[in-house]
């Protein structure tokens, strides 16, 4: 650590003194320099943790020159009470004349009549009943017990004759200085000339480190400002949630982003003319269009909205939606609105049961943009078809799940999707938020599965993931999970 | 979710013993409807989109009825009175093309009541949410409410010429012609496409000439405003299809039925699919219902006693037979047609415990995606490499999108220019997220693994979703080189040769930008970020960026696994 010479003779002094703590002037005394020059050194040794000051402060109470003037003559309040003592009534010119001044009247006047000697209106005389004070009045007493520097005095009395100028307190604070400990330690003989600085490649190269002492370093001084880089806390909260379902013994898939509406929604029999499909709630692009899946496929599908019988059977699954089935409006491209999407690409590919997939990923819907509402949002879902699997196994997974995710209340009521029947939903109780609706599920209707050749029953959830992570990192607003401040995600920055 | 707001006391009114809030929670917990929020006069409810019949007063107290068990089974309501021969509705062939469907029933109030304050508003309340919904904001099918003794039938139902239709709308004082009512009034604004053609629009008349409506716009005062005191009402509807015409009748019956009102079909005559007996609108409807199924949806016997219970719970008739029973559905219940749905009637009302839940043996195992996986690893390099991870949506602004060129594709319906693009590129995400941080020091390394669409003819939805990673490098002495060494290093970790070729890209200096290959194939895209671009994001120091292409990189690997 590197010192001034005046620094260092300071210290030199106080690490010298026995008598600790010392102050400032005394030490200037002992240096022989002036008090400011001495403070500036202090100060800076202070800053390097070589010195450590105790601070006190003083007060003194004093008589103003007006105090002194009333020792010496009397309050105003004295000498009213004196003349009309004598005079037995007193108009203001009387009180003029024996020596009262205007300014003194009025506060003399005051005070008399708050403590109930004096009646209302002129001239000046005693209220009735009222009988002059013998003693000394308690403005009298306080201020000769300032007057002999006594400390134990009537607050309040003080107060008043500090506000009417009679008396004042003065304050003064002391510094008192001594080493640290380790500004003991320090060595004051070397200079910083014969010191080492930073350790050079050439320095240890040439060996000149074995030599020579190191300067040390304060080691509280301030240091670059590192960051690093942090996994995302969506992200990885994403993956934490994935790990859960892998350990489920679920398979992860994934779909395209921009999807035709057969995918997105007629092969999951949503009637083509539902609400939900219209220009106001699903995104679309502009200058692209999609194509039509397989001759096979789409037939059967179309067969299943239009409640005939699926191609080479007889019987309808179903009555169907109302709208004819319209295959320009299958081919449309729109962004994907539900992963529901992921686990129908999936059925198709006919996966032999028994299989278990999920999906988690992003969703686009065509929202306004609130704490709650993104045009993005995650989902995750999941699909599980063997022979025999039934709701009883969807609340089983709803109940592990709660329980994965630390929520484990749960309780579950009917609900409706267009492409699962039986539907429920089930909903968990968070400790602060109350019950939050977070696993929608249900068996996919025979319409979804057998035109694409599904034949075993299959259980459909979902999971909110994006409501589920706002609570678990503990985000009020949809938006801060698009985290894009780098302060956040590294740590800080400078 | 549809909702109403539903007076309390109708509802409570119904049932023969006091219900609690509490209790009604409760209650409805089983059901499909839920009270959102309640005060002594109104309950706000919301239902799910298929149990349309617990937003009225009446078909909600049916439901309670049920689960109190204070009156249970399908309710018939009484037949009514014998009507007369030329009671019916008259179909011409002229609607065929526009609006081809109608149904209708005659309803008269119990023995000393009429059509009160209460009932009729609960009815338009309720034919308005049935518009919004199986109508289709009426386009698929709307309902109409008549006095029958204001009008006399046989009511017809046809195309007419708009200047030979005279009628006082229904919230107006004087006559006019359709033509003028077509023109001036502002139902007709928003609802006259459905109503006409040309010169004429749809009309029910009366056997004398008079308006009852028009179809399905708005009704006329007099034959067609139904008032309180009125015993005998008509209600039909009209529409593009059979299925919403009907199946909306038959949810405006509950309100009347829940009241003890008759029910009557009324015939309709006319061409083709037209002509009924109109029995089905109000009727009950079987459905098929199995012991099988249901033991194969609930994944356990539901002893028949109990399915019987439920159903006779939910308001429903059944008759058994052999393996199962056939269910009737009231009218109201357009929800119930095939098997599963009256399964899902039987599994749900009896309430579904957690403790109802089993794990199956799953026989399966679980893994991640290897594709994935490897997306994954690549963004954790780029954490080793000590680059911040942000989360940037798809989504990007015209601002953000106009910086990298042409290949943004425009959403055709955005919701504002704040999200208004697809990206094709991270780059227009991380130019925005570079622009949002200049407020911080540097150096600012950021990466991410994310999603891009691109235009592509080989897609089934005409464009792709490719995966790509990408950073940027801000600081005093960021440049080209370091956007080469950082997707160097990722290909290097790949274990792929690569080489470099210039290009010229948008948002970088023209010279230093490459794009870079592997066995022919473009993988990667760096370049150093043009200072027109920095001094317009206010970003102090040169910026390195390098993107890769991991779509395009997996197959690459061949299915190798990496670390």
């Amino acid at each position: 650590m590197t010192l001034s010479g005046p620094e260092r003779s300071v210290l030199a002094v106080l690490r010298a003194l026995t008598d600790l703590p010392v102050d400032e002037e005394e030490l200037a005394g002992e240096l022989g320099l002036p008090p400011d020059a001495v403070r500036g050194s202090l100060q800076r040794l202070k800053s390097k943790h070589l010195v450590v000051v105790e601070e006190s402060h003083e007060s003194t109470r004093r008589l103003t020159p007006r105090g002194d003037a009333a020792i010496a003559s009397g309050l105003p309040e004295r000498r009213f009470l004196d003349a009309l003592r004598r005079r037995g009534a007193l108009t203001p010119e009387e009180a003029a004349a024996e020596g009262i001044a205007e300014e003194e009247r009025s506060a003399a006047i005051g005070i008399l009549r708050r403590r109930g000697l004096l009646a209302d209106g002129l001239p000046f005389r005693w209220k009735d009943g009222a009988a002059p004070p013998d003693g000394l009045l308690p403005e009298e007493v306080v201020l000769k017990q300032v007057a002999n520097g006594e400390e134990e005095l009537d607050g309040a009395v003080y107060q008043a004759l500090e506000r009417r100028g009679l008396v004042r307190t003065d304050r003064r604070s002391r510094k008192a200085w001594s080493p640290s400990e380790e500004g003991r330690r320090l060595p004051l003989e070397a200079t910083s000339e014969s010191l080492l600085g930073a350790l050079s490649p050439r320095l240890l190269a040439s060996g000149a480190w074995s030599t020579q002492a190191f300067r040390p370093y304060d080691v509280r001084a301030p240091v670059p400002f590192v960051t690093g880089a942090r996994p995302n806390p969506y992200v990885a909260w994403l993956e934490e949630f994935e790990e859960i379902l892998v350990g489920l013994g679920f398979e992860q898939s994934e779909g395209p982003l921009l999807e035709t509406e057969f995918w997105n929604n007629d092969v999951l029999f949503m009637p083509q003319d539902h609400p939900a499909r219209s220009i106001h709630d699903a995104l679309s692009l502009e200058g692209i269009s999609g194509r039509l899946p397989s001759a096979e496929l789409l037939a059967r599908v179309a067969a299943a909205h239009e409640g005939r019988a699926l191609p080479g059977e007889s019987e309808p699954l179903g009555p169907g939606w109302t709208a004819q089935y319209d295959p320009a409006i299958a081919a449309r491209p729109v962004l994907r609105s539900q992963t529901t999407a992921v686990s129908a690409r999936y059925l198709a590919r006919h996966p032999t049961p028994p299989f278990r997939m999920f999906s988690v990923d992003r969703n686009f819907r065509r929202e306004e943009l609130d704490a709650r509402h993104h045009l993005e949002f995650g989902q995750c879902e999941g699909i599980a078809g063997q022979a025999g699997i039934s709701l009883r196994d969807l609340v089983g997974l709803f109940q592990t799940l709660a329980h994965a995710i630390g929520i484990p209340e749960l309780k579950i009521r009917p609900s409706y999707f267009p492409f699962t029947e039986p539907s429920i939903e089930g909903y968990v109780r968070h400790p602060r938020l109350g019950w939050m609706e977070v696993f929608p599920g249900g068996l996919l209707r025979p319409e979804v599965l057998r035109p694409l050749g599904v034949e075993v029953p299959v259980i459909a959830w979902g999971a909110g993931i994006t409501r589920l992570a706002m609570v678990a990192l503990g985000k009020n607003d949809i938006r801060d999970l698009f985290v894009e401040d780098l302060a956040e995600l590294t740590g800080g920055t400078d | 979710m549809p909702q109403s707001t539903l007076v309390p006391s109708r509802v409570l009114e119904l049932l023969r013993a006091p219900l609690s809030d509490r209790a009604l929670d409760d209650l409805l917990f089983a059901s499909k409807a839920e009270v959102e929020d309640r005060t002594p006069d109104a309950w706000t409810v919301s239902v799910t989109p298929d149990r349309l019949d617990l937003l009225s007063e009446g078909g909600l107290a049916l439901y309670l009825q049920g689960e109190v068990e204070s009156d249970v089974g399908l309710v018939t309501p009484p037949a009514g009175p014998e009507p007369s021969p030329t009671t019916r509705l008259e179909v011409d062939p002229s609607v065929v093309p526009l609006r081809p469907h109608l149904a209708g029933a005659l309803l008269s109030a119990p023995r000393g009541g009429a059509l009160d304050a209460g009932l009729l508003a609960e009815a338009v309340r309720f034919q308005e949410i049935v518009h919004a919904s199986i109508g289709r904001d009426r386009r698929a099918a709307s309902l109409g409410i008549y006095p029958v003794d204001r009008f006399a039938f046989p009511v017809r139902y046809a195309l007419e010429p708009l200047d030979r239709l005279r009628f006082v709308p229904l919230d107006g004082v004087a006559e006019v012609t359709a033509a003028v009512f077509y023109r001036d009034h502002p139902m007709a604004e928003r609802y006259g496409a459905l109503g006409r053609v040309g010169d004429a629009g749809l009309a029910l008349v009366d056997a004398h000439g008079a308006v009852l409506s028009l179809p399905p716009v708005l009704n006329s005062r007099g034959a067609g405003e139904a008032r309180v005191g009125d015993r005998d009402l008509l209600l039909e509807s009209t529409g593009t299809a059979e299925r919403p015409v009907r199946e909306s009748l038959g949810l405006l019956l509950a309100p009347f039925v829940a009241r003890g009102w008759s029910v009557r079909p009324l015939p309709v005559v006319g061409p083709g699919d037209a002509r009924s007996d109109g029995r089905r609108a109000v009727a009950p409807h079987p459905v098929r219902l199995s012991a099988a199924l249901v033991h194969a949806a609930w994944g356990d016997v539901v002893p028949g006693p109990e399915v019987e219970r439920r159903l006779a719970r939910a308001r429903l008739g059944f008759r058994p037979h052999s393996g199962g029973w056939t269910v009737e559905a009231p009218p109201w219940r357009p929800d119930l047609v095939t098997p599963i749905d009256a399964v899902e009637e039987v599994v749900l009302s009896g309430g579904i415990r957690p403790s109802d839940g089993r794990l199956p043996m799953s026989g399966t195992r679980g893994r991640r995606s290897p594709e994935i996986r490897f997306r994954r690893r690549v963004a954790d390099w780029f954490l080793g490499l000590g680059y911040a991870q942000p989360n940037t949506g798809l989504l990007v602004s015209d601002v953000a999108a106009a910086r990298v060129g042409e290949g943004p594709i425009p959403l055709r319906n955005p919701v504002s220019a704040e999200f208004a693009f697809v990206r094709d590129r991270l780059f227009a995400s991380h130019l925005v997220v570079l622009g949002r941080n200049t407020r911080h020091g540097y150096p600012q390394r950021f990466a991410e693994v994310g999603p891009v669409v691109r235009r592509s003819t080989d897609a089934e939805s005409g464009a792709e979703t490719r995966y790509h990673a990408g950073g940027l490098l801000a600081s005093e002495s960021a440049g080209f080189a370091d956007a080469a060494a950082l997707a160097d290093y990722v290909l290097r970790l790949l274990d792929v040769g690569s080489v470099r070729e210039p290009v010229e890209l948008p948002a970088t200096i023209p010279g230093r930008a490459a794009r870079v290959r592997v066995a022919g194939e473009v993988v990667a895209e760096v370049g150093e970020v043009h200072p027109k671009v920095l001094t317009d994001l206010g970003v102090p120091v040169p910026v390195a960026w390098a993107e890769l292409d991991l779509t395009a990189l997996w197959p690459l690997l061949g299915g190798r696994e990496v670390d």
